[in-house]
Parts: C-alpha cells; structure tokens; sequence
C-alpha cells in the first residue's frame, strides 16, 4: 500500500468519526429547543417540503383514483346513507337553532364575554406521520399569512392538533397523538376536567381525571381552553376503553385521511408563543376539603 | 520537499464521484417517496424503509458509490422531514453501514434467503437504535405497534427492492458497456 492511499484511509476514517460524533451530538442538541436550531430545522423543511410535494403528487392521484372506484362501487348504499343522515342532521340543526338561541340569552343575562377572535385558514397537509417516533405532519402555509406557533389545527370533526414551528411557507403541526401533545379538556357529560396524553399509536391516554368523576365509553371528550392557547369546545374524541385508571380516547379525527385542515389563526394576545410551556396550562384540582369549586351548569344542562 | 510522485499519478479519468451523486440522488428520492407514502392510509405512521433497502444493498456491492457521508445525508433528511431524534436514524444507518462493510466478504457468498435473515436483523437494530436513545432522551416508551408494521412491511419489500435495485444496476452497467 502506497503512502498516499494510507493518508486517504486515514482521512477518510477521521472524516467518518467526525460525522458519527456529529449525528451522535444532534441527538442531545436536538432535544434541547434551541430557538437557532428550531429556526435551521424549519428553514430545511422550507425547502424540503415543496420536493415532497412534488414526490408524493402521483401517490396522492393513485390513492385519490383507488378511493374513487371504491365510491363508485357503493354509491347506492352511500346514497341512502346520506338520506337517512341528512334527515338526522335537519332534525340537530333544529335542535342548535334554539339551543343557540337558550345560550345567546344566558349569556347576556350572566354578562359572559367570548373572547374568540380566531380566523380560520385553511391549509393542505402535505406530509403525513411516517414512523412512530413523532407524529406531525407539514401544511403548506406558514408565516406569511400570519401563521404563529400555538395556533390550533382542527377540521370538521374535531382538534387536530397545534402549530409548533413556523416557516416561511410551512408549518409543523404537532398531532394531538404525538406523546409531546397533552391537551386540557373535559368529559363534556360531566365537565370532570382531564388531560389527554398522545401515545404516537391510535388512542389516547386520558389521564389526571379526578376519582369522582364516573366516564363511560362513548362518552365526548371536548377541549377545556384552560391555559387560553386552545379555544374550548372543540371536540377532542370519544372514550374508547376503560380499565381503572386506565382510560383511553379515540380521537375524533382520522389522521388517515387528513386531506386538509384549518388553522385557527389569531386569539393569541398576551401568550407567549415563542416559549410555549404546555405543562402549565394544566392545573391539576386541589384536594377535596368539602368545599364547593364551581357552580353551574354542566354541558349537558343538569346542575352540578 | 514534496514528493515528486505526487506530479506523476495518473489523472483519474474513471472517478466515482458522478455515480456517487447519482446514487445519493435516488437514494434522497426514495427518502422522499418513503415520506409520501405515509399518506397512504396503510403506512400512516409506519412507512416502509425503501432508503434502508437501497443503503443495505449498495453498501454490501457497491460500497465505492455510496460513501458513508450520503448516508449521514440520507439519514438527516428523514430526520428533518419525520421530525424523529435529530441524528438518531443518522447515526443508526451510518453504524449500519460499517457493520455490513466488515462482514462484506461473508455476506457476498450467502445464499439470498440468508441476506434476507440479516437484512430483517439489520432494519430491527435500526429500529432499536433510534427506539432506545428516543426512550433515554424523552424517558417514556412510544407504542410498539407500528415499529412491528414498519418492520414487517420493510421485510416483505426487501426481495422486491432487492430486484429493483439489481435490474437498475445490470441496466446501468449495459449503457456503461455500449457507451
């Protein structure tokens, strides 16, 4: 072997130490929610999310043709479904029409003020989760239109999840299924409050729900709004398995098919959304001493 | 003084460099087609590693055209688009890619069903690598369900991949040749 191959060989093995040391060091700096870092990593997916884009065009097409045939197939039965669905809905609408109505003049005679000034953009999920160590998924709109970290992700049928990176023209959604996701919400029978706890799998984990309260399975799960970051109302899941303590959510959202999703931009005056500490958001209830804490109605109507 | 050999070497007209570009840009594709199959309802959250089977196959034959920094490459980019532990997937496939260097010369004479066993504990020890440092950085476990999909299906696609990737290298080796 000449002299100039075993220096190349030398380099060489340097050069490889320093990229495992590298990869190896980005692992603990990564996790470190360095603001530049962050910044690098959104900066990346700015440029990186248009070649997705464009990668992933014909697994969109297939997908949308297979999806196609397959209604095709069932129109029939898709059609007296439908019937029977809208017949139901005429009668919830009906039925909104005066709950609406009962809340409007509640609300002016309690003197409550909303404070919900949030404007709903709507934004198409370019990425999907592809492993089970996060689950986020990029959405073409970004700071350009106003996008900001903490703004809520929700479709028709429920919460998404929250913005928790902005780009240019991007956005990093944090999936409400992500284990990093815990969101405060109540048992909209009840209004026990909880927090939901993301396991990166289908279910959630719903957990610091106080003993007293009695879940059932089906039972809806809404977002409290405590903390201001998430607006209240928005429903979360149904509970899907009970087993003691051990209480799980199904989420109202089928991230499967998360075609497109609206971010609720706005209503975040007087939060920091540059440091987001969710862990603050949840205030577990204090002991219970006997004394009343809350008066009222529940969601169902019923004193408590 | 320098040494005088260093003026005679020969001019390296078959440099590997342009197939080293070529195959980090289908392997960056085939990352990106990973990504995008996740979309399919059926991968969502458990997308096939194509890029592991195209790491796997030319660091075993061709370990010349694909230098361990496209896989650093290949590696961070996943990362970066699957918002997983910075580095981890990195840092698995980089220690992939010395381990498959070192038993080379065995893993050339196995039959393929053989390469297949090895593959499946390969894609495993990836899996583990990044499933362990995930659990020490962020102390919880993630569900395991779809590491057991992700594998199974990366499994099934290795023979097909395989193929692929071999077909793809015959062909270029006959254009080379007519050229």
């Amino acid at each position: 072997m000449r002299g100039s191959d075993k220096g190349k060989i030398r380099h060489r093995r340097i050069a490889h130490g320093i990229l495992i040391l590298i990869s190896f060091s980005l692992m603990f700096v990564g996790k470190a929610d360095i603001a530049a870092f962050n910044k690098m990593r959104m900066g990346s997916n700015d440029f990186l999310a248009p070649v997705i884009d464009v990668v992933s065009a014909p697994i969109r097409g297939i997908q949308t043709m297979v999806e196609g045939m397959r209604t095709v197939a069932s129109l029939r039965a898709e059609n007296v479904r439908l019937q029977g669905e809208n017949e139901l809905l005429k009668r919830w609408r009906r039925r909104a029409e005066i709950l609406e109505s009962e809340n409007r003049q509640l609300r002016s005679i309690t003197g409550v003020v909303t404070s919900e000034n949030r404007t709903p953009v709507t934004a198409r999920a370019v990425t999907a989760p592809g492993g089970g160590f996060a689950h986020t998924v990029l959405v073409a709109h970004g700071r350009e239109i106003g996008i900001q970290r903490g703004n809520p992700v929700v479709t028709a049928d429920g919460l998404v999840g929250m913005v928790v990176d902005v780009g240019s023209s991007y956005s990093r959604v944090l999936l409400i299924s992500d284990f990093n996701a815990r969101i405060p919400v109540i048992l909209a029978s009840s209004s026990w409050p909880a927090l939901t706890v993301g396991k990166n799998g289908s279910l959630l984990d719903l957990q610091f729900l106080p003993n007293e309260a009695e879940p059932v399975i089906g039972d809806l799960v809404l977002t409290s709004g405590h903390g201001g970051v998430l607006p209240n109302g928005i429903p979360v899941g149904r509970i899907a398995h009970i087993d003691g303590d051990d209480i799980l959510v199904r989420p109202a959202v089928d991230f499967r098919h998360l075609g497109y999703v609206s971010i609720l931009v706005g209503g975040l005056d007087g939060i920091d959304n540059d440091n987001l500490d969710l862990g603050k958001f949840y205030t577990p209830l204090p002991e219970d001493d006997g004394s009343r804490l809350l008066e009222g109605v529940n969601a169902a109507g019923q004193r408590q | 003084m320098k040494d005088q050999r260093v003026y005679f070497e020969k001019a390296n007209f078959q440099s590997a460099l342009p197939y080293q570009l070529l195959v980090a840009i289908f392997g960056l594709f085939l990352m990106f087609l990973e990504v995008g199959l996740a979309q399919i309802p059926l991968f969502y959250g458990a997308a096939p590693y194509l890029s592991l089977i195209f790491v796997y196959y030319l660091r075993l034959h061709h370990p010349d055209v694909m230098p361990v920094f496209t896989v650093f490459v290949i590696g961070m980019v996943a990362d970066l688009l699957l918002s997983n532990i910075l580095g981890g997937r990195a840092t698995a496939m980089i220690l992939l890619a010395y381990v498959i260097e070192s038993r080379q010369v065995k893993l050339e004479q196995v039959e393929f069903v053989q390469l297949w066993v090895d593959f499946a504990v390969s894609c495993a020890a990836v899996i583990l690598f990044q499933l362990i440092f995930f659990s020490l950085i962020n102390l919880t476990l993630p569900t395991f369900g779809p590491f057991f999909f992700q594998t199974g299906i990366t499994l099934i696609l290795f023979p097909i991949g395989f193929l692929m990737i071999y077909a793809a290298h015959r062909l270029l080796q006959k254009m080379k040749l007519l050229a």
